[in-house]
């Protein structure tokens, strides 16, 4: 496959296409506008699958990328360069990627044609869709942090609308207005590390920054209320703040759970697997930036504390998607944590996993809610208290969550055990090597601890035990296979078996075959973190010249890089294997007791609630994070400074400024009108004429024709000259 | 006999002269008494030639005088006749405009 612009740019370009087609035509064709945004995803998969086998299979190199630009607009004039170049940066990570946003957009589009279809809004969620599609693909294909900035925007713009989608909702308005701005505070710094990064590099684009950093060249401080922090430091941590606020990380976290007012696949897909990954994905393209700013012991410690104090919080949640939200947010916690302890290609395997499992999940929960209608309030039933029995029911969605509830407690033969654990594997390696890594690394493994409890809370209550609400239950219509609801749902959990990503069940085997030179699994040897010296040598290429690296026919991937013995890499193995272990042991030990509690009920849970009262209290209430937000923050804090603002825009610009500058115009009006009666009037103009007057009489004494006066003027003049007078002419 | 008497009789000449224009009304009087300067401006010429040098340039300009006055007489009696047709008075104070 040839790859240049015209070949790449029609992923992005088609679901774009179909959104600006669609919003034309969706009130007076749904059906057909809701093919084409079907279609508009689907052929992108097809190009998005071709490119990754081609990446895998056939061009394979963990440092082989494509990178083509464009010129958007330039404003140069002379020695002044301003430049703006937009252009793709594809290498395995955005293939990969690229094929899991295609796949899982794809069949939620799918899952949105039966879910959404008594919608009376039916076709305005797919335009929406498209758009959304269209932004995800964009910023995974982006090369510069300035496009990836502007696709990010209309992501938070697509998830606004989403999740306001169900405006008659009381509390959906509120929610997509919170969501919004409270991914705003990071983007505002995104945008500032951005400009950091321009003024210094002079461009944006990832080639450039990784040169620079291979450079040293970001190492000159900037000055911030008196201190000097590393330019890397300030525009590291800038472009995190974006990551947390879009992977809603400790502590903008607030606004995610509020998120699930939206319809449930665009939770799937906005609030799950795509756009709040897209901050991780953000975090991964700019570690380098991160590394040398020395931002990752900051990075882990935010990781590891979201991604316990989420799932803390998740234990007490009644609503189905609540739960997953919570779940949703730990989860990223574990990427956040994996960037921090450099866990690199794990924390993207971890995005990709997560992606596919928790997209399962919430469709699986849309399934449950879409079965569960209340005839007395004509709403969907979301609580799980309320549910109970349902496998019998929903024997697909059943064996679909099942799958997922597996893959995302870390039961070893689905996804998320080979990619957390790695992730947790490297936090007790980093853990091991410097104190500092020691909570994170703690607070992970509590939180695996606590996922599959919580998981499997939510699958007992929803699927297992009795229906506690018999109408509710007698109404639920019974599962049929249908190839909109159910399909989607298991093509997805068959992709939660971890040989997908492994290679093999256990981990080793099959790619030994494919790929004989490693030892590793394919995942691992696929990405790896970028290789800042290989972008030393790159000058700036002229427009438009394909780069393309000669094709590479082994792997350049070293096992031995990083480890500096054999002793060394012998440890971090066993340390590994220990992690393992804990960590089967941890799921399993959480998945009894999950058990314990909800099926044999052994340990009642009404007994921890009312002998830890307030720490239940505190977790049903989040930490008091909205309060904080919305009572100290808000109200305290922002309403007062406004008071003030106002204050000082009323009591004091209005007051003084404005009308004492009225009076001082008064003065001045009063003077200039004194000024003009009396210095133009009554001098200037009358005393013109007075003075015209004056002459007038003058002159016409003396000029009266009258030859005898002027002939005795003359003798005055002579004899006045004679006798010694100078006349004055 | 020096100088002095004949500067008396042109100054008491000059000065009547300058009466007789100022004083007088009549347009006539006051050529008169321009006449009556000219002579003593002739008269000056005369007598200061004969008392400084032996030339006869004094007389050949008040030969030129008497001429010139016997011109302007003629001049001014025209301007005076044809005044006094259009105003029909030689009084000086009737001709203090500059158009008729």
């Amino acid at each position: 496959m040839e790859y240049s612009l015209s070949t790449i740019l029609p992923i992005v370009l088609l679901p774009f296409f179909a959104f600006v087609l669609n919003s034309f035509i969706v009130k007076k064709f749904t059906k057909t506008a809701v093919t084409i945004s079907c279609l508009a995803i689907f052929v992108p998969f097809i190009y998005a699958l071709r490119i990754f086998i081609d990446f895998v299979f056939n061009k394979y190199s963990a440092d082989y990328y494509i990178h083509k630009t464009f010129t958007w607009f330039d404003l140069s004039s002379g020695s002044q360069i301003f430049k703006v170049q937009m252009g793709i940066y594809l290498d395995n990570m955005s293939a990969v990627m690229l094929l899991m946003v295609t796949g899982v957009a794809f069949l939620i589009h799918l899952f949105s044609t039966y879910y959404m279809h008594d919608d009376p809004r039916y076709g305005r969620f797919f335009v929406y869709l498209s758009l959304f599609t269209s932004a995800m693909l964009g910023l995974v294909l982006s090369d510069n942090l300035f496009s990836v900035f502007i696709f990010w925007e209309l992501m938070g713009f697509c998830s606004y609308s989403l999740i306001g989608f169900y405006y008659e909702k009381e509390g959906a308005g509120n929610a997509s207005i919170k969501a919004f701005m409270t991914t705003r505070v990071g983007d505002v710094f995104f945008l500032l590390g951005i400009v950091a990064l321009w003024t210094t590099i002079g461009s944006v684009t990832y080639v450039d920054i990784y040169k620079a950093i291979a450079e040293n060249s970001l190492n000159s401080p900037v000055f911030l209320f008196g201190l000097g922090i590393p330019i890397a430091t300030f525009a590291g941590f800038c472009i995190f703040m974006g990551t947390i606020g879009k992977s809603a990380q400790f502590p903008l976290q607030v606004w995610l759970p509020d998120a699930m007012f939206g319809p449930t696949p665009c939770s799937a897909l906005i609030h799950a697997a795509t756009m709040v990954a897209a901050g991780v994905y953000l975090s991964l393209r700019m570690y380098p930036l991160m590394d040398a700013g020395g931002l990752l012991e900051a990075i882990a410690y935010i990781g590891g504390i979201t991604a316990f104090g989420a799932a803390t919080i998740a234990l007490v949640q009644t609503d189905i998607k609540a739960v997953l939200a919570y779940s949703t947010i730990s989860q990223l916690g574990y990427m956040v944590l994996g960037i921090g302890v450099g866990a690199y290609n794990a924390s993207l395997m971890h995005l990709i996993t997560h992606a596919v499992f928790k997209a399962c999940l919430f469709l699986s929960a849309g399934s449950v809610i879409h079965s569960l209608h209340d005839h007395h309030t004509h709403t969907a039933v979301q609580e799980m208290p309320r549910m109970g029995g349902l496998r019998k029911k929903l024997p697909y969605t059943f064996l679909a969550m099942l799958f997922c509830t597996l893959a995302i407690s870390g039961v070893p033969l689905f996804s998320a055990f080979v990619s957390k654990d790695r992730i947790l594997g490297d936090a007790l390696v980093m853990a091991t090597r410097s104190s500092v890594y020691l909570i994170p690394a703690i607070l992970g493994l509590c939180g695996a601890f606590l996922t599959p409890f919580y998981m499997f809370r939510m699958m007992f209550l929803t699927f297992f035990g009795e229906p506690r609400d018999a109408d509710l239950f007698k109404h639920a219509h019974h599962e049929t296979l249908s190839f909109n609801r159910n399909i989607p749902l298991l093509i997805l959990a068959v992709f939660t078996l971890g040989f997908w990503y492994s290679g093999s069940l256990t981990g080793q085997g099959i790619g030994d075959k494919v790929f004989p030179d490693s030892k590793y699994e394919w995942f691992q040897v696929l990405v790896e973190k970028p290789v800042l010296s290989k972008f030393t040598s790159r000058t700036t290429t002229p427009l438009d010249v394909p780069e393309r690296k000669e094709f590479i026919e082994s792997s350049h991937y070293d096992p031995e890089r990083g480890f500096a013995s054999e002793e060394e890499e012998h440890e971090v193995h066993h340390i590994h294997q220990m992690g393992a272990i804990a960590s089967i042991i941890i799921a399993l030990s959480g998945i009894f007791l999950a058990y314990c509690m909800y099926i044999s009920k052994k340990f009642s849970p009404a007994w921890w609630t009312t002998t830890f009262s307030r720490w239940t209290a505190a977790l049903r209430n989040r930490y008091y994070f909205d309060h904080f937000y919305v009572d100290v923050l808000i109200q305290k804090g922002l309403l007062q400074l406004n008071n003030f603002l106002a204050w000082i825009d009323m009591g004091l610009y209005d007051r003084y400024a404005v009308d004492g500058w009225s009076k001082v115009l008064t003065l001045f009006y009063s003077m200039s009108r004194w000024f003009d009666n009396i210095v133009v009037d009554s001098i200037l103009v009358d005393g013109t004429g007075i003075s015209v007057r004056f002459f007038n009489i003058v002159l016409r004494t003396i000029q009266n024709g009258k030859i005898q006066f002027y002939f005795l003027v003359l003798l005055l003049v002579l004899a006045g000259y004679v006798l010694g007078f100078k006349p004055v002419i | 006999m020096g100088i002095a008497p004949y500067i008396i009789v042109s100054s008491i000449l000059f000065v009547c002269g300058i009466v007789v224009m100022i004083a007088r009304k009549n347009i006539i009087g006051i050529l008169l008494g321009i006449e009556l300067i000219l002579n003593a401006a002739a008269l000056n010429f005369v007598s200061f030639t004969k008392f400084s040098n032996s030339n006869l340039d004094g007389q050949v300009f008040a030969l030129f005088i008497i001429l010139v006055a016997a011109a302007e007489a003629a001049v001014g009696l025209a301007i005076v006749i044809r005044f006094f047709q259009i105003r029909e008075s030689i009084h000086i104070d009737s001709a203090t405009q500059l158009q008729s």
